[in-house]
Protein backbone atom coordinates (compact mmCIF):
# COMPACT_ATOMS: atom_id res chain seq x y z
CA UNK A 1 0.00 0.00 0.00
CA UNK A 2 1.37 3.39 -1.03
CA UNK A 3 1.96 5.49 2.09
CA UNK A 4 1.95 8.76 0.17
CA UNK A 5 -1.46 7.93 -1.28
CA UNK A 6 -2.80 7.33 2.22
CA UNK A 7 -1.39 10.70 3.19
CA UNK A 8 -3.22 12.31 0.24
CA UNK A 9 -6.49 10.67 1.28
CA UNK A 10 -6.04 12.08 4.79
CA UNK A 11 -5.31 15.52 3.38
CA UNK A 12 -8.37 15.39 1.12
CA UNK A 13 -10.61 14.15 3.92
CA UNK A 14 -9.39 16.81 6.35
CA UNK A 15 -9.82 19.54 3.73
CA UNK A 16 -13.40 18.63 3.06
CA UNK A 17 -14.15 18.18 6.75
CA UNK A 18 -13.20 21.67 7.81
CA UNK A 19 -16.76 22.84 8.15
CA UNK A 20 -18.33 24.93 10.89
CA UNK A 21 -20.46 22.03 12.16
CA UNK A 22 -17.48 19.68 12.37
CA UNK A 23 -15.42 22.30 14.18
CA UNK A 24 -18.27 22.83 16.64
CA UNK A 25 -18.38 19.10 17.36
CA UNK A 26 -14.61 19.18 17.87
CA UNK A 27 -15.02 22.08 20.29
CA UNK A 28 -17.80 20.29 22.17
CA UNK A 29 -15.65 17.19 22.54
CA UNK A 30 -12.91 19.27 24.15
CA UNK A 31 -15.25 21.38 26.29
CA UNK A 32 -17.20 18.44 27.75
CA UNK A 33 -14.44 16.86 29.90
CA UNK A 34 -12.76 20.20 30.55
CA UNK A 35 -15.94 21.60 32.10
CA UNK A 36 -16.54 18.58 34.32
CA UNK A 37 -12.92 18.26 35.44
CA UNK A 38 -12.76 22.02 36.07
CA UNK A 39 -15.84 21.91 38.32
CA UNK A 40 -14.61 18.82 40.15
CA UNK A 41 -11.12 20.24 40.66
CA UNK A 42 -12.66 23.37 42.16
CA UNK A 43 -14.78 21.38 44.59
CA UNK A 44 -11.93 19.07 45.59
CA UNK A 45 -9.74 22.04 46.36
CA UNK A 46 -12.10 22.78 49.26
CA UNK A 47 -11.87 19.26 50.70
CA UNK A 48 -8.93 18.51 52.96
CA UNK A 49 -7.05 15.18 52.65
CA UNK A 50 -8.96 14.09 49.56
CA UNK A 51 -6.98 11.81 47.21
CA UNK A 52 -7.27 14.55 44.62
CA UNK A 53 -4.88 13.11 42.05
CA UNK A 54 -6.55 9.70 42.09
CA UNK A 55 -10.08 11.03 41.86
CA UNK A 56 -9.32 13.52 39.11
CA UNK A 57 -7.07 11.05 37.28
CA UNK A 58 -9.81 8.42 37.27
CA UNK A 59 -12.43 10.93 36.15
CA UNK A 60 -10.16 12.13 33.35
CA UNK A 61 -9.55 8.53 32.30
CA UNK A 62 -13.28 7.81 32.15
CA UNK A 63 -14.12 11.06 30.40
CA UNK A 64 -11.38 11.24 27.79
CA UNK A 65 -10.11 7.84 26.53
CA UNK A 66 -13.39 6.10 27.35
CA UNK A 67 -16.02 8.68 26.40
CA UNK A 68 -14.59 11.53 24.30
CA UNK A 69 -12.63 9.15 22.07
CA UNK A 70 -15.64 6.89 21.60
CA UNK A 71 -17.98 9.78 20.80
CA UNK A 72 -15.55 11.30 18.31
CA UNK A 73 -14.87 8.02 16.60
CA UNK A 74 -18.54 7.10 16.51
CA UNK A 75 -19.08 10.23 14.45
CA UNK A 76 -16.00 9.85 12.27
CA UNK A 77 -15.01 6.22 11.82
CA UNK A 78 -18.41 4.51 11.79
CA UNK A 79 -19.87 6.36 8.81
CA UNK A 80 -16.53 6.71 6.98
CA UNK A 81 -17.45 4.36 4.13
CA UNK A 82 -21.23 4.22 4.69
CA UNK A 83 -21.70 7.93 3.91
CA UNK A 84 -19.82 7.54 0.63
CA UNK A 85 -22.01 4.56 -0.26
CA UNK A 86 -25.23 6.31 0.73
CA UNK A 87 -24.17 9.47 -1.09
CA UNK A 88 -23.35 7.33 -4.13
CA UNK A 89 -19.84 8.79 -4.26
CA UNK A 90 -18.18 5.49 -3.34
CA UNK A 91 -18.36 4.35 -6.97
CA UNK A 92 -15.89 7.10 -7.94
CA UNK A 93 -13.42 5.85 -5.34
CA UNK A 94 -14.02 2.16 -5.97
CA UNK A 95 -13.24 2.70 -9.66
CA UNK A 96 -9.68 3.71 -8.82
CA UNK A 97 -6.90 1.19 -8.97
CA UNK A 98 -5.92 1.93 -5.36
CA UNK A 99 -9.36 3.08 -4.33
CA UNK A 100 -10.84 0.70 -1.84
CA UNK A 101 -7.97 -0.16 0.51
CA UNK A 102 -6.13 3.16 0.42
CA UNK A 103 -9.29 5.18 0.95
CA UNK A 104 -10.38 2.98 3.87
CA UNK A 105 -7.00 3.30 5.61
CA UNK A 106 -6.90 7.02 4.84
CA UNK A 107 -10.36 7.52 6.29
CA UNK A 108 -9.44 5.41 9.33
CA UNK A 109 -6.36 7.52 10.01
CA UNK A 110 -8.32 10.73 9.43
CA UNK A 111 -10.85 9.62 12.05
CA UNK A 112 -7.99 8.81 14.43
CA UNK A 113 -6.25 12.15 13.82
CA UNK A 114 -9.39 14.23 14.18
CA UNK A 115 -10.50 12.53 17.40
CA UNK A 116 -6.99 12.30 18.77
CA UNK A 117 -6.48 16.03 18.33
CA UNK A 118 -9.66 16.78 20.30
CA UNK A 119 -8.83 14.19 22.97
CA UNK A 120 -5.24 15.42 23.37
CA UNK A 121 -6.39 19.01 23.62
CA UNK A 122 -8.91 17.96 26.29
CA UNK A 123 -6.25 15.93 28.12
CA UNK A 124 -3.81 18.85 28.15
CA UNK A 125 -6.35 21.32 29.51
CA UNK A 126 -7.79 18.84 32.04
CA UNK A 127 -4.36 17.89 33.38
CA UNK A 128 -3.48 21.56 33.66
CA UNK A 129 -6.71 22.23 35.56
CA UNK A 130 -6.26 19.29 37.94
CA UNK A 131 -2.55 20.05 38.43
CA UNK A 132 -1.50 16.64 39.83
CA UNK A 133 1.72 16.05 41.73
CA UNK A 134 3.45 14.56 38.73
CA UNK A 135 1.84 16.64 36.03
CA UNK A 136 3.98 15.51 33.10
CA UNK A 137 3.67 11.85 33.97
CA UNK A 138 -0.12 12.09 34.28
CA UNK A 139 -0.28 13.84 30.90
CA UNK A 140 1.92 11.17 29.31
CA UNK A 141 -0.18 8.32 30.72
CA UNK A 142 -3.48 9.84 29.65
CA UNK A 143 -2.11 10.82 26.23
CA UNK A 144 -0.83 7.29 25.69
CA UNK A 145 -4.22 5.86 26.63
CA UNK A 146 -6.02 8.34 24.43
CA UNK A 147 -3.80 7.37 21.49
CA UNK A 148 -4.35 3.64 22.03
CA UNK A 149 -8.09 4.19 22.49
CA UNK A 150 -8.33 6.12 19.21
CA UNK A 151 -6.50 3.53 17.12
CA UNK A 152 -8.37 0.55 18.61
CA UNK A 153 -11.86 2.07 18.69
CA UNK A 154 -11.50 3.56 15.20
CA UNK A 155 -10.68 0.08 13.87
CA UNK A 156 -13.72 -1.27 15.71
CA UNK A 157 -16.11 1.36 14.35
CA UNK A 158 -14.73 1.15 10.82
CA UNK A 159 -15.38 -2.59 10.94
CA UNK A 160 -18.92 -2.12 12.29
CA UNK A 161 -19.57 0.49 9.58
CA UNK A 162 -18.57 -1.99 6.90
CA UNK A 163 -20.38 -4.99 8.34
CA UNK A 164 -23.65 -3.19 8.99
CA UNK A 165 -24.36 -0.89 6.08
CA UNK A 166 -27.90 -0.27 7.29
CA UNK A 167 -28.53 1.22 10.73
CA UNK A 168 -24.78 1.61 11.10
CA UNK A 169 -24.85 4.23 13.85
CA UNK A 170 -27.52 2.39 15.83
CA UNK A 171 -25.44 -0.78 15.71
CA UNK A 172 -22.27 1.04 16.71
CA UNK A 173 -23.96 2.82 19.62
CA UNK A 174 -25.61 -0.43 20.71
CA UNK A 175 -22.31 -2.29 20.58
CA UNK A 176 -20.59 0.45 22.57
CA UNK A 177 -23.20 0.48 25.29
CA UNK A 178 -23.51 -3.30 25.59
CA UNK A 179 -19.91 -4.35 25.09
CA UNK A 180 -17.60 -1.44 25.84
CA UNK A 181 -19.63 -0.04 28.75
CA UNK A 182 -21.45 -3.18 29.90
CA UNK A 183 -19.64 -6.41 29.20
CA UNK A 184 -16.30 -4.80 30.00
CA UNK A 185 -17.21 -4.71 33.70
CA UNK A 186 -18.36 -8.33 33.85
CA UNK A 187 -15.63 -10.30 35.60
CA UNK A 188 -15.37 -13.08 33.04
CA UNK A 189 -13.30 -14.02 30.02
CA UNK A 190 -15.56 -11.90 27.80
CA UNK A 191 -14.48 -8.61 29.35
CA UNK A 192 -10.91 -9.32 28.33
CA UNK A 193 -12.03 -8.97 24.72
CA UNK A 194 -13.04 -5.35 25.15
CA UNK A 195 -10.83 -2.34 24.47
CA UNK A 196 -11.88 -0.51 27.62
CA UNK A 197 -10.76 -3.42 29.82
CA UNK A 198 -7.28 -3.17 28.29
CA UNK A 199 -7.19 0.60 28.67
CA UNK A 200 -8.21 0.33 32.33
CA UNK A 201 -5.52 -2.29 32.89
CA UNK A 202 -2.89 -0.01 31.38
CA UNK A 203 -4.17 2.97 33.37
CA UNK A 204 -3.87 1.04 36.61
CA UNK A 205 -0.51 -0.48 35.70
CA UNK A 206 1.12 2.76 34.64
CA UNK A 207 -0.11 4.82 37.59
CA UNK A 208 0.33 1.93 40.07
CA UNK A 209 -2.61 2.98 42.20
CA UNK A 210 -3.06 -0.11 44.31
CA UNK A 211 -5.92 1.51 46.18
CA UNK A 212 -7.96 1.22 42.99
CA UNK A 213 -6.70 -2.19 41.98
CA UNK A 214 -7.30 -4.10 45.18
CA UNK A 215 -11.07 -3.69 45.51
CA UNK A 216 -11.72 -4.24 41.82
CA UNK A 217 -9.08 -6.49 40.34
CA UNK A 218 -11.46 -8.12 37.91
CA UNK A 219 -12.41 -4.72 36.57
CA UNK A 220 -8.86 -3.44 36.20
CA UNK A 221 -7.27 -6.78 35.40
CA UNK A 222 -4.04 -8.25 36.66
CA UNK A 223 -2.14 -8.72 33.40
CA UNK A 224 1.11 -6.91 32.77
CA UNK A 225 1.43 -3.89 30.48
CA UNK A 226 2.90 -5.98 27.67
CA UNK A 227 -0.19 -8.24 27.59
CA UNK A 228 -2.55 -5.30 27.36
CA UNK A 229 -0.49 -3.64 24.63
CA UNK A 230 -0.24 -6.89 22.69
CA UNK A 231 -4.00 -7.46 22.99
CA UNK A 232 -4.75 -3.95 21.71
CA UNK A 233 -2.30 -4.34 18.81
CA UNK A 234 -3.84 -7.67 17.80
CA UNK A 235 -7.36 -6.30 18.19
CA UNK A 236 -6.62 -3.24 16.05
CA UNK A 237 -4.72 -5.14 13.35
CA UNK A 238 -7.32 -7.88 13.18
CA UNK A 239 -10.24 -5.48 12.82
CA UNK A 240 -8.44 -3.40 10.20
CA UNK A 241 -7.51 -6.55 8.29
CA UNK A 242 -11.11 -7.77 8.41
CA UNK A 243 -12.34 -4.37 7.23
CA UNK A 244 -9.96 -4.40 4.26
CA UNK A 245 -10.97 -7.95 3.43
CA UNK A 246 -14.64 -7.01 3.63
CA UNK A 247 -14.04 -4.08 1.29
CA UNK A 248 -12.21 -6.32 -1.15
CA UNK A 249 -14.95 -8.92 -1.41
CA UNK A 250 -17.99 -6.63 -1.18
CA UNK A 251 -19.99 -5.51 -4.15
CA UNK A 252 -20.59 -1.78 -4.34
CA UNK A 253 -22.75 -1.30 -7.41
CA UNK A 254 -23.74 2.07 -8.67
CA UNK A 255 -27.37 1.99 -7.58
CA UNK A 256 -28.98 4.00 -10.33
CA UNK A 257 -31.95 2.37 -11.93
CA UNK A 258 -30.91 1.41 -15.39
CA UNK B 1 -12.19 -5.11 -25.86
CA UNK B 2 -15.26 -6.50 -24.07
CA UNK B 3 -16.24 -10.14 -23.89
CA UNK B 4 -19.18 -11.48 -21.94
CA UNK B 5 -19.88 -15.18 -22.02
CA UNK B 6 -23.27 -16.36 -20.81
CA UNK B 7 -23.33 -13.69 -18.12
CA UNK B 8 -26.27 -13.59 -15.76
CA UNK B 9 -26.61 -11.56 -12.63
CA UNK B 10 -29.31 -12.19 -10.05
CA UNK B 11 -30.38 -9.91 -7.21
CA UNK B 12 -32.04 -12.51 -5.05
CA UNK B 13 -34.89 -13.70 -7.25
CA UNK B 14 -34.71 -10.72 -9.59
CA UNK B 15 -32.69 -10.97 -12.76
CA UNK B 16 -30.47 -8.00 -13.48
CA UNK B 17 -29.00 -9.30 -16.70
CA UNK B 18 -29.83 -12.62 -18.27
CA UNK B 19 -27.51 -14.82 -20.31
CA UNK B 20 -25.60 -12.05 -22.04
CA UNK B 21 -23.19 -12.99 -24.79
CA UNK B 22 -21.30 -10.02 -26.18
CA UNK B 23 -18.01 -9.61 -27.95
CA UNK B 24 -17.07 -6.05 -28.83
CA UNK B 25 -13.93 -4.82 -30.55
CA UNK B 26 -12.52 -1.41 -29.67
CA UNK B 27 -14.82 1.39 -30.79
CA UNK B 28 -17.74 3.55 -29.77
CA UNK B 29 -20.98 1.83 -28.76
CA UNK B 30 -24.30 2.91 -27.50
CA UNK B 31 -25.99 0.85 -24.82
CA UNK B 32 -29.67 1.50 -25.27
CA UNK B 33 -32.53 0.36 -23.12
CA UNK B 34 -35.40 1.72 -21.07
CA UNK B 35 -35.03 2.43 -17.37
CA UNK B 36 -34.58 -0.80 -15.43
CA UNK B 37 -33.48 -2.74 -18.50
CA UNK B 38 -30.14 -3.81 -17.03
CA UNK B 39 -27.81 -1.12 -18.43
CA UNK B 40 -26.38 -0.13 -15.06
CA UNK B 41 -26.04 -3.74 -13.98
CA UNK B 42 -24.06 -4.41 -17.15
CA UNK B 43 -21.86 -1.38 -16.47
CA UNK B 44 -21.31 -2.53 -12.88
CA UNK B 45 -20.23 -5.92 -14.20
CA UNK B 46 -17.85 -4.36 -16.71
CA UNK B 47 -16.27 -2.16 -14.07
CA UNK B 48 -15.83 -4.92 -11.49
CA UNK B 49 -18.31 -3.47 -9.02
CA UNK B 50 -20.53 -6.54 -9.34
CA UNK B 51 -19.60 -10.19 -9.75
CA UNK B 52 -21.60 -12.20 -12.28
CA UNK B 53 -23.77 -14.93 -10.80
CA UNK B 54 -23.04 -17.02 -13.88
CA UNK B 55 -20.67 -16.64 -16.80
CA UNK B 56 -17.49 -14.66 -17.30
CA UNK B 57 -16.73 -11.00 -17.92
CA UNK B 58 -13.53 -9.92 -19.62
CA UNK B 59 -12.49 -6.37 -20.37
CA UNK B 60 -9.20 -6.06 -22.26
CA UNK B 61 -8.80 -9.78 -21.61
CA UNK B 62 -8.93 -9.38 -17.83
CA UNK B 63 -11.52 -10.09 -15.18
CA UNK B 64 -12.40 -6.67 -13.70
CA UNK B 65 -13.69 -8.19 -10.45
CA UNK B 66 -10.45 -10.00 -9.61
CA UNK B 67 -7.89 -7.85 -11.40
CA UNK B 68 -8.60 -4.39 -10.05
CA UNK B 69 -5.39 -2.98 -11.54
CA UNK B 70 -7.13 -3.01 -14.90
CA UNK B 71 -9.51 -0.31 -13.66
CA UNK B 72 -6.74 2.10 -14.63
CA UNK B 73 -7.78 1.41 -18.25
CA UNK B 74 -11.43 2.29 -17.67
CA UNK B 75 -12.97 5.69 -17.07
CA UNK B 76 -16.46 5.65 -15.62
CA UNK B 77 -18.91 8.51 -15.51
CA UNK B 78 -21.75 7.12 -13.37
CA UNK B 79 -25.26 8.46 -13.39
CA UNK B 80 -25.04 9.36 -9.70
CA UNK B 81 -24.23 12.92 -8.71
CA UNK B 82 -21.14 14.18 -6.90
CA UNK B 83 -21.85 15.71 -3.52
CA UNK B 84 -18.69 17.17 -2.00
CA UNK B 85 -20.00 20.71 -1.54
CA UNK B 86 -16.88 22.32 -0.13
CA UNK B 87 -14.35 20.69 -2.47
CA UNK B 88 -13.41 22.26 -5.81
CA UNK B 89 -13.50 20.38 -9.11
CA UNK B 90 -9.75 20.82 -9.35
CA UNK B 91 -9.14 19.21 -5.94
CA UNK B 92 -11.61 16.41 -6.55
CA UNK B 93 -10.45 15.41 -10.02
CA UNK B 94 -6.83 15.62 -8.90
CA UNK B 95 -7.65 13.35 -5.95
CA UNK B 96 -9.38 10.85 -8.23
CA UNK B 97 -6.40 10.72 -10.60
CA UNK B 98 -4.00 10.44 -7.68
CA UNK B 99 -5.83 7.32 -6.50
CA UNK B 100 -4.75 5.65 -9.75
CA UNK B 101 -1.18 6.01 -8.53
CA UNK B 102 -0.05 9.01 -10.57
CA UNK B 103 2.37 11.42 -8.90
CA UNK B 104 0.98 14.59 -7.32
CA UNK B 105 2.36 16.82 -10.07
CA UNK B 106 1.09 14.58 -12.84
CA UNK B 107 -2.31 14.24 -11.16
CA UNK B 108 -2.62 18.01 -11.03
CA UNK B 109 -1.63 18.41 -14.66
CA UNK B 110 -3.99 15.66 -15.85
CA UNK B 111 -6.86 17.04 -13.78
CA UNK B 112 -6.42 20.53 -15.18
CA UNK B 113 -6.12 19.23 -18.75
CA UNK B 114 -9.31 17.19 -18.36
CA UNK B 115 -11.20 20.08 -16.78
CA UNK B 116 -10.04 22.32 -19.59
CA UNK B 117 -11.34 19.80 -22.08
CA UNK B 118 -14.81 19.93 -20.55
CA UNK B 119 -14.65 23.73 -20.44
CA UNK B 120 -14.41 24.01 -16.66
CA UNK B 121 -11.10 25.85 -16.37
CA UNK B 122 -12.68 29.12 -15.28
CA UNK B 123 -14.68 27.52 -12.52
CA UNK B 124 -12.51 24.64 -11.40
CA UNK B 125 -11.33 26.33 -8.19
CA UNK B 126 -14.83 27.11 -6.99
CA UNK B 127 -16.44 24.73 -4.46
CA UNK B 128 -18.62 22.13 -6.17
CA UNK B 129 -21.55 23.10 -3.95
CA UNK B 130 -21.88 26.24 -6.06
CA UNK B 131 -22.01 24.34 -9.39
CA UNK B 132 -25.03 23.87 -11.59
CA UNK B 133 -26.02 20.33 -12.55
CA UNK B 134 -24.41 20.81 -15.95
CA UNK B 135 -21.13 21.87 -14.38
CA UNK B 136 -21.18 18.85 -12.10
CA UNK B 137 -21.83 16.60 -15.10
CA UNK B 138 -18.83 18.08 -16.86
CA UNK B 139 -16.71 17.62 -13.77
CA UNK B 140 -17.81 13.97 -13.67
CA UNK B 141 -16.71 13.55 -17.27
CA UNK B 142 -13.38 15.18 -16.41
CA UNK B 143 -12.68 12.66 -13.63
CA UNK B 144 -13.52 9.85 -16.04
CA UNK B 145 -11.13 10.99 -18.78
CA UNK B 146 -8.36 12.56 -16.73
CA UNK B 147 -6.32 9.36 -16.39
CA UNK B 148 -6.56 8.82 -20.16
CA UNK B 149 -8.47 5.52 -20.08
CA UNK B 150 -8.64 3.08 -22.98
CA UNK B 151 -12.38 2.73 -22.47
CA UNK B 152 -14.75 5.45 -21.35
CA UNK B 153 -18.09 4.31 -19.94
CA UNK B 154 -20.85 6.87 -19.51
CA UNK B 155 -24.12 6.13 -17.77
CA UNK B 156 -26.87 8.56 -18.80
CA UNK B 157 -24.50 11.53 -19.18
CA UNK B 158 -27.27 13.83 -20.43
CA UNK B 159 -29.30 13.57 -17.23
CA UNK B 160 -30.29 17.03 -16.10
CA UNK B 161 -28.50 18.91 -18.86
CA UNK B 162 -30.17 21.80 -20.64
CA UNK B 163 -30.14 21.92 -24.46
CA UNK B 164 -26.90 23.92 -24.55
CA UNK B 165 -25.29 21.49 -22.13
CA UNK B 166 -26.49 18.55 -24.22
CA UNK B 167 -25.06 20.08 -27.35
CA UNK B 168 -21.70 20.72 -25.70
CA UNK B 169 -21.62 17.22 -24.25
CA UNK B 170 -22.42 15.71 -27.65
CA UNK B 171 -19.67 17.75 -29.31
CA UNK B 172 -17.17 16.60 -26.74
CA UNK B 173 -18.12 12.94 -27.00
CA UNK B 174 -18.15 13.02 -30.80
CA UNK B 175 -14.65 14.43 -30.72
CA UNK B 176 -13.62 11.81 -28.19
CA UNK B 177 -14.94 9.01 -30.40
CA UNK B 178 -13.37 10.54 -33.52
CA UNK B 179 -9.98 10.37 -31.84
CA UNK B 180 -10.38 6.60 -32.08
CA UNK B 181 -10.99 6.07 -28.37
CA UNK B 182 -13.37 3.43 -27.13
CA UNK B 183 -16.62 4.53 -25.65
CA UNK B 184 -19.64 2.83 -24.17
CA UNK B 185 -22.53 5.19 -23.78
CA UNK B 186 -25.65 4.09 -21.90
CA UNK B 187 -28.89 5.93 -22.43
CA UNK B 188 -32.60 5.33 -22.73
CA UNK B 189 -32.88 7.96 -25.46
CA UNK B 190 -31.88 6.57 -28.83
CA UNK B 191 -31.24 9.83 -30.64
CA UNK B 192 -28.74 10.93 -28.00
CA UNK B 193 -26.64 7.92 -28.88
CA UNK B 194 -27.20 8.24 -32.62
CA UNK B 195 -25.51 11.63 -32.50
CA UNK B 196 -22.32 10.00 -31.25
CA UNK B 197 -22.14 6.51 -32.66
CA UNK B 198 -23.98 4.27 -35.09
CA UNK B 199 -23.15 1.07 -33.20
CA UNK B 200 -25.66 -0.06 -30.63
CA UNK B 201 -26.42 -2.71 -28.11
CA UNK B 202 -30.09 -2.85 -27.30
CA UNK B 203 -30.92 -4.24 -23.91
CA UNK B 204 -34.35 -4.89 -22.45
CA UNK B 205 -35.44 -6.92 -19.44
CA UNK B 206 -31.83 -7.86 -18.79
CA UNK B 207 -31.48 -9.45 -22.22
CA UNK B 208 -29.43 -8.26 -25.14
CA UNK B 209 -31.96 -7.97 -27.92
CA UNK B 210 -29.65 -6.85 -30.70
CA UNK B 211 -26.25 -5.38 -31.37
CA UNK B 212 -24.60 -3.82 -34.37
CA UNK B 213 -24.97 -0.72 -36.48
CA UNK B 214 -28.29 0.98 -37.12
CA UNK B 215 -28.35 -0.65 -40.58
CA UNK B 216 -27.72 -4.08 -39.09
CA UNK B 217 -30.50 -3.59 -36.57
CA UNK B 218 -32.77 -2.47 -39.39
CA UNK B 219 -31.97 -5.74 -41.17
CA UNK B 220 -32.89 -7.70 -38.07
CA UNK B 221 -36.10 -5.75 -37.90
CA UNK B 222 -36.84 -6.33 -41.58
CA UNK B 223 -38.61 -9.60 -40.74
CA UNK B 224 -40.40 -8.14 -37.76
CA UNK B 225 -43.87 -6.68 -38.26
CA UNK B 226 -44.02 -2.88 -37.91
CA UNK B 227 -47.02 -1.29 -36.37
CA UNK B 228 -49.08 1.25 -38.29
CA UNK B 229 -52.25 2.82 -36.87
CA UNK B 230 -54.96 4.47 -38.95
CA UNK B 231 -57.72 6.66 -37.58
CA UNK B 232 -60.98 7.60 -39.37
CA UNK B 233 -64.61 6.63 -39.80
CA UNK B 234 -63.88 4.32 -42.78
CA UNK B 235 -61.05 2.24 -41.35
CA UNK B 236 -63.44 -0.77 -41.20
CA UNK B 237 -63.83 -0.66 -44.98
CA UNK B 238 -60.10 -0.32 -45.36
CA UNK B 239 -59.63 -3.41 -43.19
CA UNK B 240 -61.57 -5.49 -45.71
CA UNK B 241 -59.05 -4.45 -48.37
CA UNK B 242 -56.17 -5.71 -46.20
CA UNK B 243 -57.45 -9.14 -45.26
CA UNK B 244 -55.48 -11.89 -46.90
CA UNK B 245 -52.60 -9.75 -48.14
CA UNK B 246 -49.28 -11.53 -47.59
CA UNK B 247 -47.50 -8.42 -46.25
CA UNK B 248 -50.13 -7.91 -43.55
CA UNK B 249 -49.35 -9.84 -40.40
CA UNK B 250 -52.31 -8.85 -38.25
CA UNK B 251 -55.26 -6.50 -38.21
CA UNK B 252 -56.93 -5.12 -35.13
CA UNK B 253 -59.93 -2.83 -34.95
CA UNK B 254 -61.05 -0.96 -31.85
CA UNK B 255 -64.60 -1.24 -30.47
CA UNK B 256 -65.69 2.10 -31.86
CA UNK B 257 -64.54 1.07 -35.32
CA UNK B 258 -62.51 4.22 -35.86
CA UNK B 259 -59.00 2.98 -35.18
CA UNK B 260 -57.26 0.26 -37.14
CA UNK B 261 -53.96 -1.12 -35.92
CA UNK B 262 -51.92 -3.07 -38.44
CA UNK B 263 -48.79 -5.18 -38.03
CA UNK B 264 -47.10 -5.02 -41.40
CA UNK B 265 -44.20 -6.99 -42.76
CA UNK B 266 -43.72 -4.41 -45.47
CA UNK B 267 -45.13 -1.01 -44.48
CA UNK B 268 -43.92 0.48 -47.78
CA UNK B 269 -46.53 -1.60 -49.61
CA UNK B 270 -49.30 0.05 -47.58
CA UNK B 271 -47.89 3.50 -48.22
CA UNK B 272 -47.79 2.78 -51.98
CA UNK B 273 -51.37 1.53 -52.20
CA UNK B 274 -53.21 3.53 -49.54
CA UNK B 275 -53.74 6.69 -51.57
CA UNK B 276 -55.22 4.65 -54.44
CA UNK B 277 -57.68 2.81 -52.14
CA UNK B 278 -58.79 6.06 -50.52
CA UNK B 279 -59.47 7.57 -53.91
CA UNK B 280 -61.18 4.55 -55.50
CA UNK B 281 -63.33 3.57 -52.46
CA UNK B 282 -63.98 7.13 -51.29
CA UNK B 283 -62.60 6.36 -47.84
CA UNK B 284 -62.25 8.88 -45.12
CA UNK B 285 -58.98 8.34 -43.22
CA UNK B 286 -58.07 11.18 -40.90
CA UNK B 287 -54.70 10.14 -39.63
CA UNK B 288 -51.97 7.58 -40.17
CA UNK B 289 -49.46 6.92 -37.45
CA UNK B 290 -46.40 4.78 -38.09
CA UNK B 291 -43.68 3.71 -35.68
CA UNK B 292 -41.53 6.73 -35.14
CA UNK B 293 -38.28 4.89 -34.53
CA UNK B 294 -38.59 5.72 -30.85
CA UNK B 295 -36.73 3.38 -28.64
CA UNK B 296 -39.82 1.75 -27.17
CA UNK B 297 -41.13 0.88 -30.61
CA UNK B 298 -37.78 -0.48 -31.75
CA UNK B 299 -37.44 -2.48 -28.55
CA UNK B 300 -40.97 -3.84 -28.87
CA UNK B 301 -40.16 -4.98 -32.39
CA UNK B 302 -36.88 -6.50 -31.27
CA UNK B 303 -38.61 -8.24 -28.40
CA UNK B 304 -41.02 -9.82 -30.88
CA UNK B 305 -38.06 -10.89 -32.96
CA UNK B 306 -36.34 -12.25 -29.85
CA UNK B 307 -39.41 -14.30 -28.95
CA UNK B 308 -39.50 -15.73 -32.44
CA UNK B 309 -42.67 -13.89 -33.33
CA UNK B 310 -41.10 -12.53 -36.50
CA UNK B 311 -41.51 -14.51 -39.68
Amino acid sequence: MNGMLVFDVIRFELTRSLTVSRMMVWGALVAFPVTLVGILANRLALVEDAPKDQILGTVMFILIPEIVCLLGLLLWATPAIATEIEGQTWIYLAMRRSGRGVVAIGKYLTAVLWTLSAALAATTICVALSWPEDLVFMWLVLSGLVTLSCFAHAALYLFIGLMFRKRTMVTAVGFTLIVEFGLTFVPALANKLTVNYRLRGLFQNWLEWDTLKTPAEAVYGSEPVSTHLMALAIYTTLLLGLSLWKLRVSEFPNQQDG
Amino acid sequence: MIELKRVSRLYGKVIGVNDLNVKLAAGAYGLVGPNGSGKTTLINLLTGQLRPTLGSVRVFGEDPWHQRDMLRRIGLCPASDVLYPNVSASEWVQYQVRLHGFSLAESRERAHTALDRVDMTDRMHRPMGSYSLGMRQRTKIAQAIAHDPDLLILDEPYNGLDPVGRYQMTEMLVQYAEEGRSLLFASHVLHEIEAITSSFMLIHGGRLLASGTAAEIDMILADTPREVTLHGEDVTRLASRLIGLDWVDSISLNKQGNQLTLALLDPQELYRQLAGWIASDGLRIDRLQAETGELTAVLDSLLQHHRGEAR
